[in-house]
């Protein structure tokens, strides 16, 4: 679904992420881990194109598309519909006027989508939330319930992956239980498939299959996330166990 | 004699109270206060340090209500450590930790910034000079300029990196002033907090020996909170109830999200003694048989 070769993405020559593979399949969950400034989030931006002012070398293909050779159009057949991107705080990103029936059925008729009440009803319980909410303003909910209205419209959407940056960081430990007890769900249930990044290596390693350690725009370490977390072989994956609390 | 002490205080913001009639000694050892999001631990904080009147009840500093206490005494007592944005950006850090000494121990500066394991030299810098643990030094230097005996410390750590904050928690641990801690990271209260007390809805719910609580948690709450945390190579997170239900107007305040719920529980329980600990639930014994 993924498959990323050689990516390199520079602002202003200075290089800030440098991935030499990563792969991600249908149903699958690879964690991109790291501190501050390690570069997981412009690789997560990169893969759909949204490192605007870069300059990407590499190769990303994403849903059969190359993304850094793709035309506008072509990357917004894959945004969102087939790929779509879950960030820390959604709610930053939902229009504050508009309720959140409305604002999903608006997405679903762009992509050409079918947009009636049930669609609408089977994605909000896809992912536990009660259909009501979507009559509601985005600052009537909670972050929890935001975070899951955006994972909500990624289903409505049909998405087959979904790339999260950080979607539990802000929320508090029992809603971020709840929030990924949905994805693992959807996992299971609709063979997502998700990339995760994230700075928590506990969250991690109790869902990722894969995982990539970065360090200062590096990728230091990979592989399956059960060996690399128990038995890591670089010393700053080593360092970044032993700092859990 | 504990230094600071909360009697039946209820406190809140304009006429609506966020906290509700909490009792708590600070005590010897580090004391933790663990919440979510607006369960009142910071507005606890607050009125600990004397920046919230209560609406009712008092908080004890020493033998005197500190609502008329000798305020320079008290300061010179109870410092705060808030997270690290509380530095003047324009100042240099080495002055504004000379701020918080009189003239004569201005010469202190080096030696407080070598307490909290930073170069001397960096005294010259601005805040935006350094990086987000090194700001989180200066502030922990600048609260102990007056020697403290008690550190109010408001999620100390939660904006850092791992690796940033372990080091911090090393430092802190290390420091042999007494201190309060506020925070969401249940690993963090382990490490640096002999004694916590679980807040939900501005009420203590559970409080004792940190290891008890979080080993063998008596409350709904506190087991939820526990078995939320993801745990290294662990089974996922479980969400046990409802988290997203909201506080119960009467009656036990989390019985809209408690698995546990039953008919009783829509009269508010009092906190009583159960294994060791004080606990607000009617179902602490199920609670405790299952945890």
């Amino acid at each position: 679904m993924i498959e990323v070769r050689d990516l390199q993405v520079a602002y202003g020559g200075r290089v800030v992420a440098r991935v030499p593979e990563l792969d991600l399949r249908a149903g699958e969950c690879v964690a991109v881990v790291g501190e501050s400034g390690s570069g997981k989030s412009t690789t997560l931006l990169s893969l759909l194109g949204l490192t605007e002012g870069a300059d990407v070398s590499g190769h990303v293909r994403v849903c059969g598309v190359d993304v850094l050779t793709a035309t506008p159009r072509e990357l917004r057949a894959i945004r969102g519909a087939r790929v779509a991107l879950v960030m820390q705080s959604p709610q930053a990103a939902l229009s504050p006027t508009t309720r959140l029936g409305v604002l999903m059925r608006r997405a679903l008729r762009l992509h050409g989508l079918p947009s009636g009440e049930r669609v609408l009803a089977e994605a909000a319980e896809a992912v536990m939330l009660d259909p009501g909410i979507l009559r509601r303003y985005p600052h009537e909910i909670s972050g929890g319930q935001a975070q899951r209205f955006a994972i909500a419209l990624a289903i409505a959407l049909g998405a087959e992956a979904i790339l999260a940056d950080e979607p539990t960081s802000a929320l508090d430990v029992t809603v971020q239980a709840e929030v990924v007890g949905v994805l693992r769900r959807l996992r299971e249930e609709r063979g997502l498939a998700l990339l995760l990044v994230s700075h928590d290596l506990a969250l991690v390693s109790t869902i990722a299959d894969r995982v990539l350690v970065m360090r200062d725009g590096t990728v230091v370490e990979s592989g399956p996330a059960a060996e690399v977390l128990s038995r890591p072989a670089h010393p700053y994956t080593r360092e970044l166990l032993e700092a859990l609390p | 004699m504990t230094l600071l002490r909360a009697e039946d205080v209820t406190l809140g913001y304009g006429r609506t109270p966020v906290v509700h009639g909490v009792t708590l000694d600070l005590a010897e050892g580090g004391t933790g206060l663990i919440g979510e999001s607006g369960s009142g631990k910071t507005t606890l904080a607050r009125a600990f340090l004397g920046l919230l009147t209560p609406m009712s009840g008092n908080i004890w500093y020493g033998t005197q209500n500190l609502r008329k206490a000798d305020r320079k005494a008290f300061r010179a007592d109870v410092q705060p450590v808030f997270q690290a944005e509380s530095l003047d950006p324009r100042m240099r850090v080495g002055r504004s930790i000379a701020e918080a000494l009189p003239r004569s121990g201005r010469h202190r500066v080096p030696e407080l910034l070598e307490q909290v394991g930073l170069a001397p030299d960096l005294a010259t810098r601005r805040p935006h000079e350094l990086s987000g643990g090194q700001r989180q030094r200066v502030v922990i230097a600048r609260a102990l300029a007056v020697r403290p005996r008690l550190l109010i410390l408001d999620e100390p750590t939660s904006a850092l990196d791992v690796t940033v904050q372990a080091r911090i928690l090393d430092l802190l641990a290390g420091l042999d002033t007494e201190r309060l801690l506020i925070t969401h990271n249940l690993a963090v209260v382990e490490r640096l907090c002999r004694t916590s007390h679980v807040l939900f809805a501005g009420r203590v719910v559970e409080s004792g020996p940190t290891a008890d609580l979080l080993g063998r948690p008596a409350h709904p709450y506190t087991l939820a909170l526990r078995d939320a945390v993801p745990k290294l190579g662990g089974p996922p997170p479980v969400a046990r109830g409802r988290a997203e239900a909201r506080p119960a107007p009467s009656g036990c305040p989390f019985r809209l999200r408690c698995p546990l719920a039953a008919p009783q529980c829509e009269r508010a329980p009092e906190p009583r003694e159960v294994a060791g600990r004080r606990v607000a639930c009617h179902r602490a014994e199920d609670v405790l048989a299952g945890s």
